[in-house]
């Protein structure tokens, strides 16, 4: 470990960092451009879905008395206004049953192989028997529309069923009602009802959000760490700073100069999306509340962000310490990766129990900590000692791993053109 | 009356393996000198001063910086400049100059007044707010020279610094050091190239397969290694010259056969060698003559071997 850390000059190299970064057409590129390739992503095939989804015309020849097809109809021209009919809508015609069953379904045939209808079906009391309706189309693999007309078609035949049965048809409506669960979270602070995915969707949110962060930034980290012995600064530099010192500087900066582009998106999302959130807030029933985040969780959440940065980080400056160009680190640089995604293995079994000795022991291991602690504390927040544990932890980790990295670096800087081996590096983390 | 150096090595031995880079070097820098550290590629003078400069740490041995432990605040105090040169390359070249003086403590207002005061005086004034990939070479050269001595260190160590920069900056770095040693302060520089070391050092210590075969001040040195050396000018079988009593070697001139160089054992007289020798030779010119470096060079190493 360093003998004494100047954190005066860990500042001026995290300065440099910073502001040669921020300072970049590149840095301001990136920020703007993510943004509108991910909204790209997003509108784009929507915009393209809603124009291309064209109406089905559907035949519907019902031989058990035409109450299917009629039912079936009414519900689906209804469909026609809610809103997934960009998704999936029908132009349902209903045909009369003809005496002669075969040659009409031979036209039927041929009216779709000639393109004047999309798609027809078939209700006979042989099917419905085995609950089945032949359904023939050009194409079946819009599953969308599909399960649409399936349905709609079960709602029907059930009700029709239960009419048939003796039900009073004013009831049946209710009697087919689903039932949803009604769920609240019991805290402390008195029990409070959350929307039951939101908290997943929090959890799921914050690492989406570190993974993207990091998949951008750790790169930078790796050719960050490698530049000054690229451009072979390297000696004037780490005489004037401990290789501890310049690691731990250009974490910060490059930290500092990640989060401050974060910090912009958000600012944009939230900006962009202010209005429409006010307005579903004020929509949404009163005892329903989103997520129950109080400051102090709040403040983990950030911390846990802050230390998830980190972790990864140096990890990706590890691998760039070992090298010397960026092909060469290249091939190590996926265990940094993987060990973002590490803590998705458990993703759903902390969820589940949040509290339980899985949940505790696997927000302790400094990997996976920035990922399953924030998720404890937005499930229900855990005893504190555990919370101040993990973050105690996760720094120390943090702390020996910039230290390991420092130790690579130094022994590593003057190995001009050799590729280290496993057992190389293993040595130089010994020595120096 | 001793002076305490300004930097002292003790037994400074650094090993790769099996591989001896540096084995027990012993030197002493004194105050406002310019200290030459020669040997031939591979001696291992650059490891010396890498463990001067704590980029890598000696096995045994201590460095000594005023006549106390180095710390690692000393190196503030020197301007290094090693033998692999670069520069931040995206990075302009006021803010490069800025950040490398307040890497060696400089405040930042006065450093990046320090680096405009630089590049006016290295003419590159106007090349301020570009980046560092946009010079030429030249520039590129003086830049890192600024970069070395920005925060006006006491003591600057220079690892084979002419190689590589071209002959205008050659001299412009020629004229600081001198400047440098006027002012008093104290340079140790290597360098494989013997002529440059006789022109520029007071001192000098001589590395060959990391251990000091000589050092000393250089004047000294030539008095005491150099004092029997002969320069011959004669017609006649120069080779027969090796056989006289009290001649220790004979260098015959590639380029002149009449001419050549003799060392002659410290306690031979040159006036009675002369005298032998005018009996097989037709001399035209015997004197005495200070050897130059290069040929101390290869006579300690030999006597060493």
């Amino acid at each position: 470990m360093p003998r004494r850390v100047s954190w005066k000059k860990t500042l001026i190299v995290a300065k440099r960092e910073y502001t040669t970064r921020v300072k970049s057409k590149g840095y301001w590129i990136g920020t703007l451009i993510l943004p509108l390739l991910m909204s790209a992503l997003f509108i784009i095939p929507g915009l393209i879905f809603s124009r291309t989804t064209s109406e089905l015309d559907l035949v519907v020849v019902d031989t058990t008395g035409g109450e299917i097809a009629q039912g079936l109809q009414q519900r689906l021209e209804a469909r026609r206004t809610d809103e997934e009919r960009h998704l999936a809508s029908f132009e349902v015609t209903v045909e009369a049953p003809q005496a002669d069953a075969e040659a009409q379904r031979a036209a039927l045939d041929r009216r779709l192989l000639d393109e004047k209808i999309d798609a027809w079906m078939w209700i006979d009391d042989a099917g419905l028997a085995d609950d089945e309706v032949e359904y023939r189309a050009r194409s079946v693999s819009n599953t969308f529309s599909q399960e649409m007309l399936a349905r709609d078609l079960s709602t029907v035949v059930r009700e029709l069923r239960l009419t048939r049965a003796g039900y009073d048809p004013s009831q049946i409506g209710g009697l087919l009602e689903p039932v949803d669960l009604d769920t609240v979270r019991v805290s402390a602070k008195g029990s409070r009802k959350q929307a039951g995915e939101v908290g997943f969707f929090f959890a799921y949110g914050i690492f989406f959000l570190l993974y993207i962060v990091l998949m951008i930034w750790g790169q930078q980290v790796l050719q960050g760490v490698l530049e000054e012995k690229s451009s072979r600064v390297v000696e004037v530099i780490v005489s004037a700073v401990t290789p501890f010192e310049l690691m731990m500087g250009k974490l910060l900066g490059i930290g500092a100069a990640a989060l401050t582009q974060f910090g912009l998106w958000l600012a944009c999302i939230v900006a962009l999306t202010a209005p429409g959130l006010v307005a579903s807030l004020v929509s949404l029933p009163e005892d329903v509340g989103l997520p129950s985040v109080s400051i102090l969780q709040a403040f983990f959440l950030l911390v846990f962000f802050l230390l998830g940065f980190l972790v990864y980080s140096t990890m990706y400056a590890a691998v760039g310490a070992a090298f010397n160009n960026v092909q060469e680190a290249q091939q190590l640089s996926m265990i940094p990766t993987m060990s973002i995604i590490s803590p998705m293995l458990f993703l759903f079994p902390v969820l589940n129990d949040s509290t339980g000795a899985l949940a505790v022991v696997t927000s302790m291991v400094p990997i996976m900590a920035p990922i399953l602690m924030p998720l404890r504390i937005a499930v229900e927040m855990p005893p504190l000692w555990q919370v101040l544990l993990s973050i105690a932890i996760t720094a120390g980790f943090i702390w020996l791993m910039v230290g390991v990295c420092s130790r690579i670096y130094r022994v590593g800087i003057l190995m001009y053109g050799k590729k280290p081996t496993i057992q190389e590096l293993w040595r130089w983390v010994r020595y120096a | 009356m001793t002076i305490t150096p300004t930097l002292e090595l003790v037994g400074l031995r650094k090993s790769y393996g099996k591989f001896v880079a540096v084995d027990g070097v012993s030197l002493a820098v004194p105050p406002g000198t310019i200290f030459g550290l020669l040997g031939p590629n591979g001696a291992g003078k650059t490891t010396t001063i890498r463990m001067i400069m704590d980029i890598i740490a000696p096995d045994e041995g201590q460095v000594l910086f005023a006549g106390r432990p180095r710390r690692r605040e000393d190196l503030e105090r020197i301007g290094y400049l090693p033998e692999e040169r670069g520069l931040y390359r995206r990075m302009t070249v006021v803010e490069q100059l800025a950040f490398l003086g307040e890497l060696h403590g400089v405040a930042a207002a006065e450093a990046k007044r320090r680096a405009m005061a630089w590049l006016e005086r290295l003419e590159l004034a106007d090349r301020a707010p570009r980046k560092v990939e946009e010079l030429s070479k030249g520039q590129q050269q003086k830049v890192q020279i600024a970069g070395t001595l920005l925060h006006e260190p006491e003591v600057v160590i220079l690892d084979e610094p002419f190689s590589g920069l071209d002959p205008i900056n050659q001299g412009l770095f020629k004229d600081l050091l001198a400047e440098y040693k006027q002012q008093g302060r104290t340079i140790l520089f290597s360098t494989h190239i013997m002529e440059q070391a006789e022109k520029l050092c007071d001192h000098i210590g001589l590395i060959s397969k990391g251990r000091v075969v000589l050092d000393g001040e250089l004047a000294d040195i030539k008095r005491r290694l150099g004092g029997n050396a002969f320069r011959l000018t004669a017609a006649g079988d120069l080779e027969r010259v090796r056989s006289v009593a009290g001649v220790e070697e004979v260098v015959l001139d590639p380029d002149a056969p009449d001419r050549a160089r003799l060392f002659l054992a410290p306690d031979a007289d040159g006036a009675r060698v002369l005298a032998e020798l005018v009996g097989f030779l037709a001399v035209r010119d015997f004197r005495n003559e200070e050897p130059e470096l290069g040929e101390i060079f290869v006579k300690v190493v030999r006597d060493a071997a």
